[in-house]
């Protein structure tokens, strides 16, 4: 195991450069430069502010000192919030991402998963049609309208909860259940689908053959199997959650990191860029790591070949 | 336990967790006010605090609290005296020598001093700064030279401090509006013995120093700001002893809070276009016009823009006043570049909607009910206004001079990127005043000026704003940027104003003395909370 962990982490680097390398030629591609603003400065000014940041220089030259950098685990500089490292700030916004990913994670997971298997376990029945028209619409709605739903609901009219910000334990609810509705509805239908497989397998039936019960039968036997399918799943949803979410945290004032995956682009914020990308590129990988382990610990049959 | 009764039984236990843990997690201020305190929603992080960095309104916002220079700004737009309690202007307008207060300290209590300023300005020209906003002293002797690296000696820039209380400016010209400048944030005075000690961090609460009515106690980023008073501060510290600056950039959510009286006052950031229409008759509710213009632009290099009487057609077939009915925000219908509050405006300038005169000019130029007319591309950024000021326009034209026009529209940087390289024929564009004087508008049209995405040139516009820009009779001054004014938009219509922006706020009935200003200029110094009956 601890093998497959050090070859997965080897096989990071060269990934991970070719996720900067092609995250940074293509950003230089795109029209318009961070310092592109309303009004129009003067050319004296521009060529300063080009030389404080090395953006004077020709771009096969500003990638060697950017790889020069990176390599040194200098992230570079926000070109947009001055003075600000782009370590500065992701290392300020993830602990918040990273909280909040968490819970919503959790949530999902406790939701999602035993929605999928009371759905699948009581097919046919009008729960089965619940949970799935729960799902649905947890897949089918977006974040915004979820968010601005519960905050209307529990901030505005019922005011048992806060409408934003990030102040206390209780800030977290809304914001929690916003990121978890659609991952916990996704869960639910693949847990659904994976313990309905399962459950028409010869070795469940011979269990229930022998007596067990029926839920005996599901908790011991099918879960664990159908649980491979959805612990797939999990680990880029680890990394999406932990990241943060643009929507949600947009709406509910959270100050995480899932923003700067948007604004960074729309800034022409080059290095910030480049830090969100490479830490999200990184804990894809870490996480679909975790992932492996998990199989071999859920069904040690899987030997995985890194 | 039945499925059913389990799922009640949970639903019960997350609901009454989250009723407590809201219970003892929100704040007490839920309901009403918080003494002392007043909570307002900046949208955004502030790029930088660093006042000579700085070019946004955001930044701007919460350095105004923080600063004070030379002069500062009252709610009508005039310079009071800040730091200097008096100056003299000689040599015709040319050398400003500006008299410092004595009991002017930073926030650490040592005095604010002549040298003070003489480093800030040296530093927003040292081209290592580079400073955005480093043109604003253009106007000084050596000042461009030093800022675009011609000379290297700061001693030859025109700015001394002749001692402690003593300033010292030169410019190459005379400039009206210099004294304004003094009072913007870019040109507040600087520590140096600060930065040279903490570098890269000095704008961090825990370093950096201030002379104004506040000091900063937090800066969380990307969340919340907030500021104390300042007991050092020359007029006394203000009676708010306490601003909370939040980061909410969604306009609904920041209304809700508002509404949960969470914030004590909001502006366009936090208001959204449907609550201002349904709030515009609530005591609450204030609007005021701001030095903000929003026009059509035409390149008068590209066909068939090069004959102005299209152009002056084009203007002539857009009726200004439905734009505010669009819009939605109170805005205000604008028939000439110099807005009405400041000098240089006048009647004679405007530019008046006649569809028949318009078609007449259209066919003088060669197209008869608007046979022949070339493809016209409008370019846009995309943004809900922009896209509802260009599509009337496009039906206003089709409606008026049976023109079709297409609309193109980019996001903001890439339309940023297209307007500085290649400007279509037409496009959608703003201005906001730097500054309360006509020359912060009309110098924007000039040849030399790089906002001019118009491409238009003309000898005498330039020499009028060059003359009035010097004139130190304010009556002469009006009357030459009235008559650029009328060239730019009756005569030559390189643009057409199409509206002004209007500030919407609303203010909770305990915070007292807040004023307005129409460059849109949050002071807070005078602002204090009364206890609600």
């Amino acid at each position: 195991m601890l093998a497959l962990i050090l070859k997965r982490l080897l096989t990071a680097v060269p990934v991970l450069l070719v996720v900067a390398t092609l995250t940074f030629f293509l950003m230089r591609m795109v029209p318009g430069g961070p310092f592109d603003a309303d009004k129009n400065l003067p050319p004296a000014i521009v060529a300063n502010l080009n030389a404080k940041y090395q953006l004077d220089k020709p771009v096969a030259e500003q990638y060697v000192i950017y790889l020069t950098r990176l390599a040194k685990g200098d992230l570079g500089i926000s070109y947009k919030y001055v003075n600000r490292t782009v370590l500065d700030i992701l290392s300020e916004a993830m602990p918040v991402s990273l909280q909040l990913g968490s819970a919503a994670l959790l949530l999902a997971v406790i939701i999602g998963v035993p929605l999928g298997t009371l759905a699948a376990v009581k097919r046919g029945t009008w729960l089965d049609v619940a949970a799935m028209f729960l799902s649905t619409a947890g897949i089918s709605v977006p974040g915004f309208v979820t968010g601005a739903f519960l905050i209307f609901i529990f901030g505005i009219w019922l005011k048992i909860l806060p409408v934003a910000l990030w102040e206390s334990p209780a800030h977290m609810i809304l914001p929690a259940l916003t990121l978890a509705f659609s991952p916990a509805a996704y869960l639910a239908r693949l847990t659904r689908a994976s313990v309905l497989e399962i459950l028409e397998k010869d070795w469940v039936r011979t269990a229930r053959s022998k007596g067990l019960s029926h839920w005996s039968t599901v908790m011991k036997h099918t879960l664990r199997n159908a649980l491979v399918p959805v612990v797939t799943v999990l680990g880029p949803l680890t990394a999406i959650l932990i990241t943060g979410s643009f929507v949600v945290e947009y709406l509910y004032a959270i100050p995480g990191m899932g923003r700067f995956f948007v604004t960074a682009v729309t800034n022409r914020d080059y290095d910030l860029i480049m830090g969100t990308t490479l830490i999200f590129a990184a804990l894809l990988i870490v996480t679909n790591a975790i992932v492996d382990v998990a199989y071999q610990i859920l069904d040690p049959r899987m030997k995985v070949e890194g | 336990m039945s499925q059913s009764r389990f799922l009640k039984a949970a639903a019960t236990v997350v609901f009454t967790a989250a009723t407590l843990i809201s219970t003892t997690g929100c704040s007490s201020t839920v309901d009403g006010y918080e003494p002392d305190t007043f909570r307002i929603n900046l949208q955004a992080e502030p790029p930088s605090l660093d006042w000579q960095t700085s070019t946004d309104s955001t930044s701007f916002d919460v350095v105004s609290n923080l600063m004070t220079g030379l002069t500062q700004y009252n709610n009508d737009m005039k310079c009071e005296p800040g730091c200097a309690e008096k100056w003299e202007v000689l040599d015709g307008g040319k050398h400003f020598v500006f008299h410092l207060r004595k009991n002017a300290r930073w926030t650490d209590g040592k005095p604010v001093t002549a040298h003070d300023f003489e480093y800030a300005w040296k530093r927003l020209l040292n081209p290592a700064t580079a400073a955005s906003y480093a043109f604003f002293l253009y106007d000084i002797e050596n000042a461009y030279e030093y800022n675009s690296g011609k000379i290297k000696d700061a001693e030859l820039v025109g700015v001394k401090a002749l001692d402690d209380w003593t300033f010292s400016v030169k410019l190459k010209r005379p400039a009206a509006y210099f004294l304004y400048l003094t009072a913007f944030c870019s040109t507040c005075p600087l520590r140096k013995d600060i930065i040279d000690k903490y570098g890269d961090r000095w704008t961090e609460p825990q370093n950096i120093v201030t002379n104004g009515p506040f000091k900063i106690t937090l800066w969380k980023h990307e969340y919340k700001i907030e500021l104390s008073a300042n007991p050092h501060f020359f007029e006394g510290p203000p009676r708010l002893k306490k601003i909370k600056m939040f980061m909410i950039p969604e306009q609904a959510t920041a209304f809700g809070l508002f509404e949960n009286n969470q914030l004590d006052y909001i502006d366009n950031r936090s208001f959204p276009t449907a609550d201002v229409e349904r709030f515009r008759s609530s005591p609450l509710y204030r609007s005021l016009p701001l030095l903000r213009c929003s026009y059509i632009g035409f390149n008068v290099k590209k066909k068939p823009f090069d004959d102005k009487r299209v152009r002056q057609a084009f203007s002539m077939a857009i009726d200004r006043t439905l734009f505010p009915k669009i819009l939605r925000r109170g805005e205000r219908p604008a028939y000439t570049w110099i807005p009405p509050a400041l000098d240089g405006y006048s009647e004679e300038s405007k530019s008046e909607f006649d569809p028949q005169a318009a078609r007449k000019l259209l066919a003088e130029a060669g197209y008869p009910e608007g046979k022949g007319f070339p493809l016209t591309k409008v370019l846009y950024p995309q943004r809900e206004d922009a896209k509802l000021v260009v599509e009337s326009v496009q039906e206003q034209i089709k409606k008026n001079l049976n023109v079709k026009l297409q609309l193109e529209v980019n996001e903001w940087k890439v339309y940023l990127d297209i307007l500085h390289r290649d400007p279509p024929q037409m496009f959608r564009q703003t201005w906001g005043a730097d500054y309360p004087d006509p020359e912060t508008f009309m110098n924007v049209f000039t040849t030399r000026n790089g906002n001019n995405y118009t491409r238009w040139s003309n000898s005498e516009f330039d020499d009028l704003v060059d003359k009035a820009s010097a004139e130190q009779n304010q009556k002469k001054r009006a009357a030459m940027y009235a008559k650029g004014d009328k060239l730019l938009c009756q005569d030559e219509v390189p643009i057409i104003p199409i509206y002004w922006a209007t500030q919407n706020t609303m203010v909770k009935p305990w915070v007292k003395e807040i004023g307005f200003n129409a460059m849109d200029l949050q002071f807070f110094r005078k602002v204090y909370i009364e206890k609600p009956n």
